[in-house]
């Protein structure tokens, strides 16, 4: 790029003289670290009742299921024959598992990456430039979050079959005159074939995902010290050198936890992979091959529930695995002090 | 490029107002105009092409694996690569011009996506709210009225202003309080956070399952209940209840499984503020002596405001457009329809395009009230830093 | 360096060219071309080699019906190959490739209302179009099967399989240790629900809770007691709403159905937890050991329901709904096939498809209790003996055209899959009198422009 080498300012330096925190938490006194305890223990108890017993539900079978709670298996937790792993199993070998699991990862990790960076750049164009509209421009893009998904399916739909369309029927004359016939309508477009695509489902999801990528990460890179890009502007670093090396590396807290919700939501996405890509066996994604285990008159619950579990596993990893920057972003709020 | 900006808004309501320094001929106007035009389609449309060209490019001729490694790749580099490109471009460019471009450039391309998947559908869902059940006929306010007389849908009204009470303040509170509690734990705290995660992870099918073992319902003699609520009641002695037919209350059963899915955002967004707030003004409170509780409420709650704002928005309106979970638990019925529930209902059951999209528009109008709350903290925000 | 900028500007814009814009010129007379560039679907096409059916079906359904296909169609000629693809989510499925453009050449619709509005909406290939002779194929379903796809004059519907809902399960050995027959008229019901009343029991399990959908069941015990105490007559003016649901007629039958769930000790559980009891559990306990209940009214695919273990026929059987005051009927459920494209190997299909060869086929390739709608077909094609029993009493009615369509399939949606449950909830939750209430709030929903409506 233009312009010198950009001085990060002293973050390095923070961060060693930062006291790593959730070790220490400022907390001393053993006994209030114990009421803590048990707080958050209480609360996890809570959270976790349910997500146990879908744990358990997808290890028993269909029969046991729908004769008795879930819970009673803590009566008898060694009888053995009432643990089966034949719904894992059946979801497993059912067909077209393993491709369902690759289309879901070619739909997920682009439509993660491609909104945020677009709503990265855009994030820092609302915060830290000038420009005529800016305030419209953001308050129109955060009121999006409104809209609800169902009522954009079918436009979208539509746009993605045909493309955008402009009647220029005015020059029926020459078209009739060219091809001999009697022309009564003339439109020029750019033809688009979306549909079932994974293009298609890209750039739905990052439509869909931009207004609260957008809105959150405005919120986080809006709340940098503002010392600190004029200093890197000082040193001679413009826009897109104070944005790739300062703001980004600032901002990998918010961009880990919008990634993490985008990712989710992709992940366990239902309709929009429904809609434009469909059900066919080489595009579906995985919600769509464990909807299809279920009955026409519903309620395979056992494979469903093992099912619901298999899809989890991917979601958590990548949560603990981008869980750790979470802890790193102390040092954007440490410099602002 | 040193002097570029950063002017604190002191320049007044409208904003960017301030900027054009210099004087330019109407001319040049006119090409500052096309070309920030020109910079915010520049990303869209170059990624769509360079997408659109790849996919074409390999469609057929290698393996289905290798189309979609490439398509990863392309797809996770391609958009920061055309910003680059685009970026390139605008440098090339006299340095004025290029410094009120520029910022179009970077935010245009996000308005332009929106403008084509949110925008039109709702411009679309506008022009609908007037027409027949067949989206045809000019019926005028016809469906509007339908909204503010229909007893189902002033049902769901009367529910939603509940659960944008009930849920946002929930979620919020339990989410803020488990990030402060968690940040004082030792090893354990990505563990306890990742706990109130899960529901997150779950697929919704996966939640519709999990609730239905909370709350069904099987009439005394029939066999044991699957629920585990009723289970509960029945072992200390009651009779089994149908829970989600209980009026009113089965609205608020209906709310913690929303406040069970959505703490989970809370939490993380909040814990990542909490992070932020330097360590030495806690310090310097805890050296004066102020309690934890009062650390809370004096330091950490002010200083995470915005993020707070952010939160709450967002979970006002992940309410507003609440369907599914009065849809896969009740269906709206026994009174706990909500708006966007009946949105769908007209759409997708009845095949009343008009009403459903009636219904939409009044939730576009609805977050009106939130989204002036947010551009107030905005200005503030901008004013003080 | 310098130029790369402009370089790749001007690449872009080629590229842009090359990718983009088109010009379509359309013919006058040749229709307005709508989105995906749909051309008058009148004209006939090539044959393309292959037939692609999408259905409602799927699981172990699906496997029956390409199991069909494939022994009754694809191996009795070389000229195409059909591929049936059964999907839980057709019915979205199907809107959504209607709207991008991709429909499939033939749908099995689970329903006749969504056949109707496709057609209105010009999606659709009429049968006469394709060249059927109508009334050659009322030989095969009878005029009331196929006048339930009829659009102005034009037939969009196919029949497909059916199945028979006018069904009374029982548990055999129950009914014989307590020593119970099975009754052959309404006032038989009555006498033995009031039998088993006196010997300490209840009667009914019944429960109407489906989610989203729940009362279903009710309406479809509604359809079953108008069908015999108002006759087809009143059945077919009740589904276009020329019979209100607050007519004596209707009113009378919603009293009839409140003689079962309102009279004392009739339901087990009560007339209040009908709504909360899921149609799925609600026969569970008849197979009790000692049952607290004996009979549960629903359709054939219930069986799949039933505790695991049970045999046939032994554990469980049907006895059919009982006349009214003599007059009897039969309600069934069931698809149409809809075509969306018009070339020859499809009409081809369709008639494989349907001739009775093939169809006798479903009664023996697999897990499937549905039944040909060819009401050639006989019992004997039927390997499984409650299926066989349940076709004997659908058939005959079909040919003396007693056989009804479930009516809340044939309203209006706002009707027939909203207020019509909802009213029935508020029947069985809030008692006999409030029926009046009931009843008028149903007919108040009925969509005000809808003579035209999905049903005739």
């Amino acid at each position: 790029m233009s312009g010198g080498p950009v001085t990060v300012p002293d973050i390095e330096k923070t961060k060693a003289a930062q006291p790593t925190r959730g070790s220490e938490g400022g907390v001393s006194d053993p006994r209030s670290v114990q009421v803590v305890r048990v707080i958050v223990g209480i609360i996890i108890i809570l959270w976790l009742i349910p997500t146990v017993g879908l744990l358990i539900t997808s290890l028993r079978t269909q029969g046991a299921i729908e004769t008795s709670g879930w819970w009673t298996v803590f009566g008898s937790l060694f009888d053995t024959s009432q643990w089966t792993l034949t719904n894992y199993q059946e979801v497993l070998t059912s067909g077209g598992f393993d491709s369902a699991f690759v289309n879901t990862l070619i739909v997920a990790v682009p439509s993660t990456v491609m909104p945020i960076t677009m709503a990265a750049f855009a994030a820092y164009a609302f915060s830290w430039m000038e420009f005529k509209g800016r305030y419209f421009l953001f308050v129109f893009v955060v009121a999006l979050l409104v809209v609800p998904l169902q009522v954009a399916l079918i436009p979208i739909l539509r746009l993605y079959a045909g493309g955008p369309e402009l009647n220029i029927s005015f020059l029926s004359g020459i078209a009739g005159a060219i091809s001999g016939y009697d022309v009564e309508r003339v439109t020029a477009g750019i033809p688009l074939s979306l549909n079932g695509t994974f293009l298609g489902v890209w750039l739905a999801h990052m439509g869909f995902g931009l207004p609260l990528a957008i809105y959150l990460l405005r919120n986080f890179m809006g709340s940098l010290p503002s010392e600190l890009m004029e200093s890197a502007r000082i040193d001679g670093a413009d826009h897109f050198a104070i944005f790739t090396r300062l703001v980004i590396p600032l901002s990998v807290p918010a961009l880990a936890s919008f990634a993490i919700f985008q990712f989710l939501w992709v992940f366990n996405d239902f309709l929009v992979a429904l809609v434009f890509l469909g059900e066919t066996a080489d595009v579906r994604v995985l919600t769509i091959a464990l909807n299809a285990l279920n009955g026409q008159r519903g309620e395979a619950w056992h494979l469903l529930t093992a099912g619901a579990f298999i899809s989890m596993v991917l979601p958590l990893v990548v949560f603990f695995s981008l869980q750790r920057y979470f802890v790193r972003g102390l040092t954007a709020g440490a410099v602002k002090g | 490029m040193a002097d570029v900006e950063v002017q604190k808004p002191e320049a007044g309501p409208t904003g960017g107002a301030a900027y054009p320094k210099e004087r330019r001929g109407f001319g040049s106007s006119v090409l500052v105009v096309v070309l920030s035009l020109v910079a915010a389609l520049a990303v869209p449309v170059l990624t769509y092409v360079l997408l659109n060209g790849t996919f074409n490019a390999m469609s057929g001729r290698v393996s289905a694996v290798l189309v979609g490694v490439v398509a990863i790749i392309i797809g996770v580099v391609g958009v920061f690569a055309m910003y680059t490109l685009v970026d390139l471009g605008i440098k090339r460019l006299p340095d004025n011009i290029g410094r009120t471009v520029q910022p179009y450039a970077w935010a245009g391309p996000a308005v332009v996506v929106l403008g084509i998947y949110l925008v039109y559908p709702a411009i679309n869902t506008v022009q609908l709210s007037f027409a027949d059940a067949t989206g045809e006929g000019f019926v005028g306010w016809d469906n509007y009225r339908y909204v503010f007389s229909d007893p189902a849908m002033l049902r769901s009204l009367r529910n939603t202003l509940f659960w944008i009470f009930v849920v946002p303040a929930a979620a919020v509170s339990i989410g803020l309080g488990f990030a402060v509690l968690a940040d004082k734990l030792r090893r354990t705290e990505s563990i306890a956070k990742s706990m109130i995660f899960l529901p997150m992870a779950i697929s919704f099918v996966g939640a519709g399952i999990v609730w239905r073992f909370v709350y069904s319902f099987r009439v005394e003699g029939s066999g044991e209940q699957i629920g585990i609520l009723n289970a509960i009641k029945v072992g200390l002695g009651g009779a089994p209840v149908d829970w989600l037919a209980v009026v009113p209350w089965n609205n608020l059963l209906l709310m913690v499984i929303m406040i069970w899915l959505q703490t989970g955002f809370a939490m993380v967004i909040l814990s990542g503020a909490i992070k932020g707030v330097p360590e030495d003004m806690l310090e310097a409170a805890r050296l004066d002596g102020a309690t934890e509780i009062q650390i809370f409420w004096r330091i950490i709650v002010p200083t995470i405001m915005s993020s707070i704002v952010v939160v709450f928005t967002t979970m006002i309106i992940g309410v507003l457009k609440v369907f599914d979970i009065v849809w896969v638990m009740t269906g709206g019925q026994d009174g706990t329809e909500v708006i966007a529930e009946r949105m769908i209902r007209n759409m997708f059951t009845f095949r009343n395009f008009g009403r459903g999209a009636a219904v939409a528009v009044f939730m576009f109008l609805a977050v009106i009230p939130v989204m002036y709350i947010n551009v107030r903290r905005f200005r503030e925000e901008e004013a003080t830093r | 360096m310098r130029l790369s900028g402009r370089v790749v500007a001007a690449l872009a814009t080629l590229a842009l060219l090359m990718a983009g814009c088109s010009v379509n010129v359309y013919e006058a007379g040749s229709g307005t071309g709508g989105g995906g560039g749909g051309e008058g679907a009148a004209a006939q096409e090539e044959n393309t080699g292959q037939v692609d059916i999408a259905g409602a079906a799927s699981g172990e359904e699906g496997v029956a019906i390409q199991a069909v296909i494939d022994q009754g169609v694809n191996d009795a000629q070389d000229e195409f190959v059909a591929t049936y693809t059964g999907s839980d989510s057709f019915e979205q499925n199907v809107v959504i490739q209607i709207e991008g453009g991709t429909p499939p050449d033939i749908g099995f619709y689970p329903q006749p209302g969504a056949v109707v509005e496709q057609a209105q909406q010009g999606n659709l290939v009429s049968l006469e179009d394709l060249g059927f002779d109508i009334a050659a194929l009322e030989e095969q379903f009878g005029s009331y099967l196929l006048s339930l796809g009829e659009v102005d004059g034009q037939h969009y519907g196919f029949p497909d399989t059916i199945n028979n809902k006018s069904a009374i399960w029982y548990n055999p050995k129950a009914f014989d240790a307590a020593g119970y027959e099975i009754p052959e008229t309404w006032d038989e019901l009555i006498a033995l629900s009031d039998q088993i009343v006196a010997d300490g029991k209840n009667p009914w399990c019944i429960g109407t809770g489906s989610e989203a959908a729940t009362g279903w069941p009710a309406t479809d015990w509604m359809e079953d007691i108008v069908l015999r105490t108002g006759g087809t007559e009143v059945y077919d003016g009740w589904v276009d709403h020329s019979v209100p649901f607050a007519s004596p007629e209707i009113t009378t039958a919603a009293e009839t159905f409140g003689q079962i769930i309102f009279t004392p000790d009739y339901v087990f559980g009560g007339p209040e937890n009908i709504s909360g009891t899921d149609f799925r559990d609600a026969p569970d306990p008849m197979f009790q050991d000692d049952p607290p209940c004996y009979m549960h009214r629903q359709a054939t695919f219930i069986v799949a329901f039933f505790p695991e273990g049970l045999t046939p026929v032994e554990d469980y059987n049907f006895f059919p709904f009982p006349p009214i005051d003599g007059q009897d009927g039969v309600l069934m459920a069931g698809g149409l096939a809809a075509v969306f494209k018009n070339r020859p190997e499809i009409k081809d299909f369709l008639e494989l498809y349907s001739q009775e060869e093939t169809q006798c086929l479903y009664g023996s390739v697999g897990a499937t209790t549905t039944i040909s709608a060819n009401r050639n077909v006989g019992p004997d094609c039927y390997d499984d003996p409650l299926i066989a029993s349940a076709v004997e009493p659908l058939v005959e009615a079909l040919q003396n055209d007693v056989a009804r369509f479930d009516a809340s399939d044939l309203m209006p949606p706002a009707v027939g899959s909203g207020e019509f449950w909802n009213g029935m909830n508020n029947y069985t939750n809030n008692g006999p009198d409030n029926l009046e209430n009931v009843l008028t709030s149903i007919d108040a929903a009925w969509p005000a422009s809808s003579s035209d409506g999905a049903s005739e």
